[in-house]
This record gives C-alpha cells, structure tokens and sequence, in this order.
C-alpha cells in the first residue's frame, strides 16, 4: 500500500524538478553562458572542442572593456536617459491618469483609446520625422533627444497601469480630504499616490525598462560619442572584421547587472502588476 | 441650505473639469508633437520624390512610391521575413510563454529563482538578445555548434546561411519575448478559482481534460492581449537581427522596420522611405484595431 502510494508521489515530484530545471536553464542559462564567456581568454576561446567553464577564470576582460570603450560613460547615459525617461512619464502619466479616473473629461474613452493608438505605431516609422524635428530643435545629440520620444512611448502603459491602480481606491477617501480642506491636487499628492504606490513603482520599472532596451533612437538620433547608450554603445567593441567576443560579453555583464539588481528590488510587485494594462512585448 | 450645498457641488465639479483637461494636457500635445506630427509627415512626404542627396526640394509624384514599392524586390523580400517572423514567432512565443507561465504557477517553495528566470529575458534588451545568441550559433566557438558536435552531428554555419540565419532570428525573437507571454498569462492563471479545479477532480477529469476546458477557456482573454501586443512587436522587429545579422547573409533577416531604416537613413531616400514606413504603420494599425475596439469597450 505504502509503495504504490510512494511511485505516484516520487514521480510527481521529479516531474516538478524537471519543470523547475527547465525554466531555470530556458530563462538563465544564455546569461550564464555569456558571463562564462566573459571570464575567458581569447586564446581560450578559440580553441576547439571548446570549453564550457573558464580554464583560467579572469576579469582581465573586464578591465580591458572598461579602457577600450568609455563603458562606464555608456552606463551612466543610459542608467540617466532611462531614469530620466521614467520619470517624465511618470510625472505627465500620473496627473493623466488621475484625470482619466477620477474627472470628468469629455470624451474621455475615445481619448484614452487615441492615446494608446498613437503609441503603438513602430518606433521605425518615427525615426526621420523625429530626426529632422530634434535637428530643427538644435536637440540632435543630445540626451534630451532620446528622453521625449521615449516617455511619449511608455506613456500610454504607464496611463492604463495607473488607471486601473486609482480606479481600484474608493472615492470616499479623497472626498473625507477635501472635506477637510485638502485641494484636488492635494487629496493626489497625499491620499491616492502614496496608497498606489505599488502601480507607481510598476509603471516607473516600465517605463525604465523600455528607456533601457530602446536601440533604434539612440541609434539614430544620437551619433555624438560622449551621448552612446549601453545598446548602442557596445556595437563600438566590434571591428571591421573582429567581433572580440570575450570584452562584448564582458560589456553586456556590465549591462545586464542593473537590470538583475532591478528585478530584485521590484520582483515581488511586478509579477503580480505587470498586466494592469498590456505592455510592450 | 440644499440649494447652497448643490451649487457648491456643481462649482466643484466645472473645477475638477478644467483640472482635467489641464492633467490630461501634457500627454496630448507629447503624443500629438512626438507620434502624430511625425506619422502626418511620413504620408506628407511618401507622395514626394525626396533625396536628401540631390538638394533639391521634394516634386510631388502622386503614389508613384507606392507604385515602385510593389515591384522593389527588397520590399518584397522584407515584406516576407516580416510575415514570416510572424507567423512562427508568435505561435512559437505563445506555446512557450503558456508553458513558462504553467511552471511558474507551480507552488515551489523558493519562488525567486523562478520569477528571476521569467523576468531576466523579458529586461534584457532586445540588442543584447540578438548579440548574445549571434555568439550561441557561431559557426566555430558557439554553444550549439558543440552541442551538435558532442552528439555527432556537422557543425553547421548558421549565420553564413540564409534558412538557418533566419531559423537563428526566429529562435532568438521566440525566446526573447515568450517570458513577455507568460508575465501577461500568469496573473490569469491566479485568478482562476481553486474550486474548478477541485469539483473537476471529483468527475474523475485528466490532467489534460483539466487544462483543456477549465484553464484554456477562462485564460483566453490574457491570451488574446499576449497575442495582439506579441503581434505588434513581431511587426516591428529591428534590433534582434540587426545586432544578430545586420539583415544578411544578403537580406535573409532584413525586415520592414529595417529596410524602412536602410533606405531613409542610409540611402536618405526619404519620399520613398516614408512610403515604406507608411506601409509598416498601416501593417501595425491593423494588428492593433481589435484589441483598440476591445479598449474602447471596456473604458
């Protein structure tokens, strides 16, 4: 009796470590790979069959990314155009989406539908319209370049985040603010942010997150070195023919480390929130 | 007292309007500057004959770009890697995104190893995906290439041929975005109540039977968000081939948005780009009207 109960059970289980080994492997092990890589020689690369784990682990690589491209200046634009991209949207989205939920607008559904409409239109059909207009601006080359269009684009998710989050907090507690002699504004700032600010924390990683990932803009709106983000940046390690792989993997570690450090600040929250209102894919 | 009290109420009420419109204002006239100028400009400019190379201003040639849009083989051969992608990266992401969202919804006792394993693809930069599975499928030194070696196969040359490039993309856009699937299905997954489930297994229903009438039917509305919003991207694909192939061998993985990039920036053939950019934005309003009329419903 015992056994038979045991097979089932024993089999189920294996079954649950062999799901749990899959998603591990199918989620991290192309940034394993790439951080292995990054701890390996040239010499050692390019020896065939070849190595999973670094015979001689080092971070020369690292040094070496550092010194031949200004990679701590990539980083620094891009933690800096993403944080700054984050918070403009978050800024204009918030009283957006206030207005959205709580309001009376005219027409408010179809505007909000118009919103999301313009902000799903490919960045690539965008890109010479904006560059002439950031060159007729003077912003060509300039982080403010990449900072508009960039929170235009998240505005519109951030919006739906923070709709459904200010929508989800009965009315009530404004109303009791306001009795009390608080504004509108005032029953915004320190009633309904401060209970939402799990959809503020969502909608500000989405925002940076799409601020981080952005290529295209930064590509062609910015061609001033002193402005290169991470994406962008690391297409510079590459010569005509040389693709130095181990000082590109070290230089995506570099990248991907804020973004692991990002996941653990914001985990918890994000899984649960992200689909308050659909997001880019 | 009353009368007092409604006039009161309906002051209140003209002031929250105009602080309304005020909140609502920013968003507007960004989106309008920033996305709708520029998308009236690019139909504007795809009924001009417009090279920044020849210095002259623009002469206006009616849908003549339009006209030798539908004869360029470089546009054909876009528009079919862009519909190809399409079609079986988004298929592709959705089964795999369906399952990772199943696994994820397992009740492991250490969650954070999985949510990491779900949210790492779903941040890391799109450019960085292509870059890093360009390396995976190196001819010599890539990870496959190994693996098939180990096992017994020939190595094969995945980036120098134009099938198993494009294979390469597909894997690496499938890949990329299917953690996006399942951060969108597992919430849905949550909310399905426990007691189906248990009243099902009081029928004496299968694992299968379970998954197919219970979790299917009351998942499809996440899915069909997943779907609209994997569409669209896939649509827009750019920056995985470019940093994986730059579009090549020859235009094997070259697609719409980048061949809208190749021939404004590049070429600065902007009358025609804007023609062919016009055509992309056309593809995407298409994906995205159902889930616009779904939006417009719920509002």
């Amino acid at each position: 009796m015992s056994t038979t109960k045991f097979v089932p059970q024993f089999s189920a289980r294996l079954l649950l470590w062999a799901i749990l080994a899959i998603v591990l492997i199918n989620g991290l092990f192309p940034v394993i790979w790439i951080f292995l890589t990054s701890l390996k020689t040239e010499v050692e690369l390019a020896a065939t069959p070849i190595t999973w784990l670094p015979e001689n682990a080092s971070l020369a690589n690292y040094q070496q990314a550092f010194s031949q491209q200004p990679l701590l200046l990539f980083l620094g634009n891009s933690l800096a155009i993403a944080l700054l991209s984050a918070l403009l949207a978050l800024v204009i989205s918030i009283g957006a989406a206030y207005a959205f939920a709580r309001l009376a607008l005219p027409k408010a559904g179809l505007l909000l539908v118009g919103l999301i409409a313009l902000a799903m239109c490919p960045p690539a059909t965008l890109q010479v319209p904006l560059f002439e207009m950031m060159r007729a601006l003077g912003l060509l080359n300039t982080w403010l370049a990449l900072i508009l269009p960039n929170a235009v684009l998240s505005l519109p998710v951030c919006i739906l985040v923070l709709v459904a989050f200010f929508k989800s907090l009965p009315e009530s507690l404004e109303q009791a603010a306001m009795l009390d002699g608080c504004s509108r504004l005032g029953a915004l700032w320190r009633i309904v942010l401060p209970l939402s600010l799990p959809g503020v924390i969502t909608a500000g990683t989405l925002a940076f997150v799409n601020a981080w990932d952005e290529f295209l803009f930064a590509l062609v709106l910015n061609a001033a070195p002193e402005n290169r983000t991470l994406p962008v940046g690391i297409l510079f390690y590459q010569g005509e023919f040389t693709f130095p792989w181990p000082l590109i993997s070290a230089a995506l570690i570099v990248g991907i480390v804020p973004l692991v450090v990002l996941i653990a600040l914001s985990q918890q929250r994000l899984v649960g929130n992200l689909t308050a209102g659909g997001m880019k894919g | 007292m009353i009368s007092a009290r409604l006039v009161n109420s309906n002051s209140l009420r003209r002031s929250d309007r105009w602080l309304g419109l005020a909140l609502v204002t920013p968003a507007v006239i960004l989106l309008l500057s920033l996305v709708a100028y520029p998308l009236g400009r690019i139909f504007y400019d795809s009924f001009f004959s417009l090279r920044l190379t020849d210095q002259a201003p623009g002469i206006f040639i009616g849908f003549e770009n339009y006209l030798y849009a539908l004869e360029d083989r470089d546009v054909r051969s876009a528009f079919f890697v862009t519909l190809a992608l399409t079609l079986i990266t988004v298929p592709g992401a959705l089964v795999l995104g369906l399952l990772l969202a199943l696994a994820g919804n397992i009740n492991f006792r250490w969650r954070w190893p999985i949510r990491l394993a779900l949210l790492l693809p779903w941040v890391l930069p799109m450019s960085f995906t292509g870059m890093i599975f360009a390396w995976f499928f190196h001819s010599d030194y890539g990870v496959v290439n190994d693996l098939l070696r180990r096992f017994g196969y020939q190595p094969v040359a995945f980036l120098l041929s134009p099938g198993w490039a494009f294979f390469t993309v597909a894997v690496a856009v499938t890949w990329k975005t299917s953690s996006f699937v399942a951060l969108i299905l597992l919430p849905g997954l949550q909310t399905i109540p426990q007691s189906l489930y248990e009243a099902a297994d009081l029928e004496g229903a299968s694992r299968w039977q379970r998954f197919r009438h219970i979790t299917l039917p009351l998942l499809m509305p996440a899915i069909v968000v997943a779907l609209i919003f994997r569409t669209l991207s896939a649509v827009q694909t750019f920056d995985i081939p470019y940093a994986m192939t730059q579009g090549g061998p020859g235009q094997a993985t070259q697609t719409l948005a980048m061949l809208v990039n190749t021939v404004s920036m590049e070429y600065l053939d902007i009358g025609y780009g804007s023609s062919l950019a016009v055509l992309l934005f056309l593809m995407s309003l298409i994906i995205s009207l159902p889930y616009l009329k779904h939006l417009r419903r719920s509002v």
